[in-house]
């Protein structure tokens, strides 16, 4: 029987957000990641007026996406999506041409101007490698983003997939972006 | 974007490859159009001027290059469905093959003072000293369409895009291709204008006859991509308010379209139209040729410098 | 040139391209590992707030680069918050002290000279001895926040004599601890991951304090298994989250409480059965709440007296999964202790004592203790004079404040040496132009801390502490509903010249002719407090695994029996405390309609952010980079009436000072008030990120002197400022 492949994706439930940068930090020192850029941001937004407010925090990183479009426009193969749905940059081949971070609808990718690279959230694939999960996904204390395999039935996020109502952003562009969010 | 990556840098180097790919395009036609085995000035020309553009803009690209020293692996990776991957290969292909056709186009005095300057301590090098002046045909033949392929690439490169509603569209390809031409034919223009020898007929015929198809061309794809992208879906129409009232309005009706295109047309089909149908030689003055040419040439640059910034301020909300 | 030639021209480009790429080796490496690197992962404690989670240390080639969550912690609910993962950057700071130090210039100059441990314990021994010669021991203050290590700093200063130990809640939780003993006996958890109806007031505690109870809450709040009624004259990131949020008028939640509790007993929704057995006092309750209707209570906190009766109501209904928050940082008023024994009356008459879902007395794990050679108590009364000013309060924590006018009035006797344990008083003392006179008025001060805190700046010594990645702990056991003990072990060798707290102690103890009272080794210490664990090698299991629980979970209702003697005068909960009465206190909290800012001025509040602890975080690169500046945050109706936009900068001033700082023009704040954040414009200019008037105001300078009437603790909401464009 042929194996199912995986698809590593996320799901936040930004209600639980409490905008504690508890993720930014980790991710920051997980993956030393210099204080000039971040890997992944929150989106904040405040509306109304006093006593009627409506406070927003959704957290976001690179999507992941299943039909990325930043793996597509690599001149050298250097970004690439491994088969378990992860994509990442291979340091050696990047040559800073930056057309990955223009074709991204997302804005996820950065250029790191020391290195001449370009970075960008990788789910912390060493630590999914070994079995952990990604930095942000652990540290949070409201455990607001939950990791796993969508293809595999039995896991946390194929189960809320499927139990509760979700969005995910940008479809239009057409990349099929993994992080759904719950509504 | 949160910020420009793609700035003046790969704007010279749009329009420097363009140029490269429409003075060879011009070239090449006029290699094949040549009636009696006399070859032209524009052949000429085009042939000498053709490769350095490109390879000028291509310093500029690799410059740009978060590590430039890098670059070369952009040769050791052929990835089909990047339009970067398959225009890196298609410069290389046609910086060899115009260098060969300019080659081609030296007389053997200009190629022997060349070789004279050699080191002369490597004679081998003047195995090298080869008339290639048969091979013309053949060379633009086999350029032809590379530098089409040029011409037309640094408009996928855009068009391919799907993040960026400014850009994600397939007309954007065709926009560039005939914008690279006419600046070719332009840039010929300019030096026929601004040369001693008196502009032969055949020679502004030819000129300004792929010139003004190709603006018009342009113009009847830049008519679709306003109005396509207007009845199109909300981030495009958000999109091309850029130009609809946006930063980039002024420049782009203006400077652009106004200026940069229809102006040179208007006065080039003014010139062109009592000579068009009859055998009469056309009456044109070198300032206003020169001056044409300027504008198309300033023109193409502007389109590349509207196109590559608005796009990357453009996304999906 | 033939086709062969050229082919062959063009196949030997080819051909180089591809040599030239097989030295393609850049010396690049990418955030993956190779093998071969030394990697170990360490159990240990944080230490970058009081909650203490567990964390385990990612060590590699003797560097930490990761702080994760450890999983088997109850406590720490398998998270690691902002500041424990920027926990790093405390102890790789190029900043940090990295040597002992002492003054060269005068205080608060910033001239230091770098010098031996010898030299450093010489120096403050000899001061610290020339007043004791000439003062008396008492003459010294002896001043720590909590720590793993503060019992050995604070048996410093008893063994010395003095018995001016001051420490961290008497600026903090005083007055809700009191409240709550006096009531209960002691201080309760809540079980808010139970519970079904939750009001707070303020305790901000999804914003202002990571620790379980802020887990818990935002599972249950948005897991809808329980109802959030949040009170607080600022849009929080809590309110935000809140099922209901009134923006009360400040200082009027007492009358908030005396109307619910209005509501449940004239509506006989109390407990029967809970209060005839457990508590004295009802009678009285009743007839004191009779005037304070939910119509009363509108008056003052501008509350609807719907939704205050039909909150009373639904409180009562879900009793007793109900709670009362009781809030941490309970500094706000003088009479912030009647408002906080209010809360636990009506907690108490709803029945929620010892249940799932409301209010736990905490559990606690029994450790051993070292046998050590005991020191006679100080012989001469406190500075505070507790006795006489705070009666009930926690003599062991003193009254800063009330210490501090007196030092500075030189009553009882003069005061003239400080010591200070990883506390800032130049920042978490309000009105800092009277602690720079305090410190004027010292003979000697002497500081051990990791960085150069305000307070360090104006030492005399400074002794670098190691970080708590660098040092041994003693273990320490926390109480709560589910309790646990936790041990603190080194991830690194101390990088620079630091040492723990308890040789440093040991150190000035040799020299002060001490030493017998503290000749062990934390080593030691840990042996014969771990050694009564129920487990095998109780030293061993807490290395490898860094924290231990019970097995069996958390127990509800072992106070509930008959015959439980609560640790109160009566033995029963206290809804009406005779012994308040008889120390000259309202027995039952007293509403007074508070005093509210005169026109043109506004009431300064305060809280606090995710990613900062207090004021000692701001300078840590990694959280400054969230908040670089400091901001005073005013609404728009209130910000045009003096002309200011937003990001302007104005100028607030109080009875206590003025400051600079730049506005955040907002609709999350009531438009009578103005709130800043704490620990921004430092004097200390080792804190480059938080120092100066550039990192926005200090609002230490501006806050009015002001104290909790019955406990002694800071209120530090009584500042009323006036706000001008600059």
């Amino acid at each position: 029987m042929a194996e199912r492949k995986k698809r590593y994706a996320l799901v936040i439930d930004s209600r639980k957000c409490i905008a504690c940068r508890a993720c930014a930090v980790a991710c920051r020192a997980e993956n030393q990641v210099p204080l000039a850029y971040t890997r992944n941001w929150l989106n904040q937004e405040l509306r109304g007026e006093l006593p009627h407010l409506l406070a927003i925090s959704e957290p976001e990183q690179c999507h992941h996406c299943a039909q990325p479009a930043c793996v597509r426009v690599c001149p050298t193969g250097a970004s690439y999506q491994r088969a378990d749905g992860i994509v990442a940059i291979n340091d050696r081949e990047c040559v800073g041409c930056r057309y990955c971070m223009i074709a991204c609808p997302f804005d996820a990718r950065f250029f790191r101007e020391d290195r001449g690279v370009v970075e960008k959230c990788d789910l912390c694939k060493a630590r999914v490698d070994r079995g952990e999960m990604p930095a942000c996904v652990e540290t949070c204390p409201s455990k607001v983003r939950v990791f796993g395999d969508i293809n595999d039935p039995e896991s946390n996020v194929a189960q809320l997939l499927t139990t509760r109502q979700f969005r995910v952003k940008k479809s239009e562009a057409g990349t099929a972006p993994q992080i759904y969010y719950l509504l | 974007m949160k910020q420009i990556e793609w700035g003046y840098l790969i704007i010279c180097y749009l329009f420097l490859g363009g140029l490269s790919a429409g003075l060879f395009f011009v070239s090449a036609l006029s290699t094949f159009l040549q009636k009696d085995g006399t070859p032209t000035r524009i052949a000429r020309w085009g042939a000498l001027l053709s490769p350095w553009p490109v390879t000028f803009g291509s310093a500029l690209l690799v410059f740009d290059l978060g590590n430039w020293y890098r670059f070369y692996k952009l040769f050791l990776h052929f990835q089909y469905v990047s339009p970067m991957s398959v225009g890196a290969w298609l410069l290389l292909f046609f910086s060899f093959v115009s260098l060969l056709y300019a080659f081609a186009w030296l007389t053997p005095e200009q190629r022997n003072t060349l070789f004279a300057r050699l080191p002369k301590r490597l004679p081998r090098l003047q195995i090298f000293n080869l008339d290639l002046t048969a091979h013309r045909r053949a060379l633009a033949a086999i350029g032809l369409p590379i530098a089409v392929g040029v011409g037309i690439y640094t408009g996928v490169l855009l068009g391919a895009v799907q993040s960026r509603p400014f850009w994600n569209t397939n007309l954007v390809a065709q926009m560039f291709l005939f914008s690279a031409l006419s600046t070719g034919c332009a840039v010929l223009l300019l030096a026929i204008a601004m040369s001693r020898d008196t502009m032969a007929d055949s020679e502004l015929r030819l000129l300004y006859g792929l010139d003004i198809s190709f603006m018009i061309l342009e113009f009847f794809v830049v008519i679709p991509y306003l109005v396509h992208g207007e009845l199109s879906s909300r981030a495009v129409q958000d999109s091309l308010k850029l130009i609809l009232g946006g930063p980039f309005t002024f420049t782009f009706w203006v400077l652009f379209l106004g200026m940069g295109l229809l102006l040179p047309l208007v006065i080039e089909l003014v010139e062109f139209a009592p000579a068009m149908f009859s055998k009469s030689a056309l009456a044109v003055r070198r300032p206003v040729v020169a001056c044409t040419a300027v504008l198309i040439l300033a023109g193409g640059f502007l389109l590349r410098y509207v196109f590559v910034f608005g796009g990357q301020m453009s996304k999906f909300e | 040139m033939n086709r062969r030639r050229f082919l062959g021209f063009a196949v030997t480009g080819v051909a180089g391209a591809t040599l030239a790429s097989s030295v393609s080796y850049l010396p690049w490496s990418s955030p993956e590992k190779t093998a071969g690197v030394q990697r170990k992962e360490i159990p240990t404690t944080c230490e970058m707030c009081v909650n203490k989670c567990s964390i385990i240390a990612v060590v590699e080639n003797g560097k930490v680069l990761k702080l994760n969550p450890n999983p088997e912690s109850p406590r720490s609910r398998g998270m690691v918050c902002a500041r424990g993962n920027a926990g790093l950057q405390q102890v790789y700071d190029p900043a940090r002290l990295k040597r002992p130090l002492l003054r060269t210039g005068a205080r608060g100059e910033g001239k230091w000279k770098a010098v031996s441990w010898d030299e450093a314990w010489d120096f403050a021994a000899s001061k610290l001895s020339e007043v004791k010669q000439k003062h008396g021991p008492q003459a010294s203050i002896w001043s720590s926040t909590e720590s793993f290590a503060e019992t050995f700093f604070k048996s410093l200063g008893l063994a010395f004599g003095s018995p001016n130990v001051e420490r961290h809640p008497t600026l903090c939780l005083a007055s809700v601890n009191l409240a709550y003993s006096l009531t209960f006996g002691t201080v309760p958890s809540f079980d808010l991951a139970n519970a079904k109806y939750i009001i707070m007031s303020g305790a901000n505690r999804l914003e202002s304090f990571i620790m379980p109870d802020t887990v818990d809450l935002i599972g249950s709040t948005t897991d809808r298994k329980a109802r959030l009624i949040y009170l607080d004259p600022r849009f929080t990131v809590t309110a935000s989250k809140a099922d209901e949020w009134y923006a009360l008028r400040p200082h009027s939640d007492l009358a908030f409480i005396l109307a619910l509790i209005n509501v449940i007993v004239t509506e006989n929704r109390y407990d029967k059965q809970f209060v005839s057995a457990y508590t004295v006092g009802m009678d009285q309750l009743a007839e004191h709440v009779k005037p304070f209707t939910p119509e009363w209570a509108e008056v003052e906190t501008e509350i609807p007296a719907r939704d205050i009766r039909r909150i009373a109501r639904e409180f009562s209904d879900a009793a007793p999964r109900a709670v009362y928050y009781a809030g941490r940082r309970s500094s706000w008023y003088r009479d912030d202790f009647h408002m906080r024994r209010a809360q636990a009356i009506l907690n108490a008459i709803v029945g929620n004592w010892d249940r799932q879902g409301g209010m736990v007395p905490n559990a606690k794990i029994t450790l051993g203790e070292l046998m050590f050679l005991p020191w006679d108590d100080p012989q001469a009364p406190r500075v505070d004079d507790m006795d006489k000013n705070f009666p009930l309060a926690a003599k062991g924590d003193g009254a800063y404040l009330k210490m501090r006018e007196n030092i500075l009035a030189g009553v009882p006797y003069p005061v003239k040496a400080w010591m200070v344990h990883k506390q800032d008083p130049m920042n978490a003392l309000p009105e800092q132009s009277k602690t720079l006179r305090m410190i004027e008025q010292m003979d000697f001060i002497g500081v051990i801390d990791v960085q150069m805190s305000d307070t360090a700046w104006y030492a005399d010594v400074v002794f670098p502490e190691s970080t708590y990645l660098e040092r041994h702990d003693p273990i320490e056991m926390l109480a709560g509903i589910q309790p646990v003990v936790v041990m603190r072990q080194p991830a690194i060798a101390p990088l620079h010249d630091t040492k723990p707290t308890l040789e440093i102690v040991q150190g000035l103890a040799k020299r002060l002719g001490l030493s017998q009272y503290f000749d062990y080794t934390v080593e030691q210490w840990n042996e014969a407090q771990a050694k009564d664990l129920p487990i095998d090698a109780p030293l061993d299991y807490l290395r490898k695994h860094g924290v231990w629980s019970p097995p069996d979970g958390p127990k509800y209702g072992a106070t509930l029996t008959p015959d439980h003697r609560f640790g109160t005068e009566s033995g029963k909960i206290e809804l009406y405390s005779a012994r308040l009465k008889q120390f000259g206190y309202d027995p039952l909290p007293v509403y007074t309609t508070p005093s509210q800012p005169p026109p043109g001025k506004f009431r300064l509040i305060l809280g606090r952010k995710a990613f900062f602890t207090q004021a000692n975080t701001t300078n840590n690169a990694w959280l400054n980079t969230f908040q670089p500046e400091n901001r005073l945050w005013i609404h728009p109706k209130a910000a045009s009436g003096i002309g200011i936009r937003d990001g302007d900068l104005v100028q607030v001033t109080s009875a206590a000072g003025s400051i600079r700082v730049k506005a955040r023009v907002s609709e999350e704040i009531r438009p009578d008030c103005v709130f800043t954040l704490h620990g921004y414009g430092k004097k200390s200019q080792w804190q480059r990120l938080a120092a100066g008037e550039k990192s926005g105001g200090c609002d230490a300078e501006i806050i009015e002197t002001a104290w909790d009437t019955v406990s002694g603790g800071g209120a530090f909401h009584e500042t009323f400022v006036k706000v001008t464009k600059v």
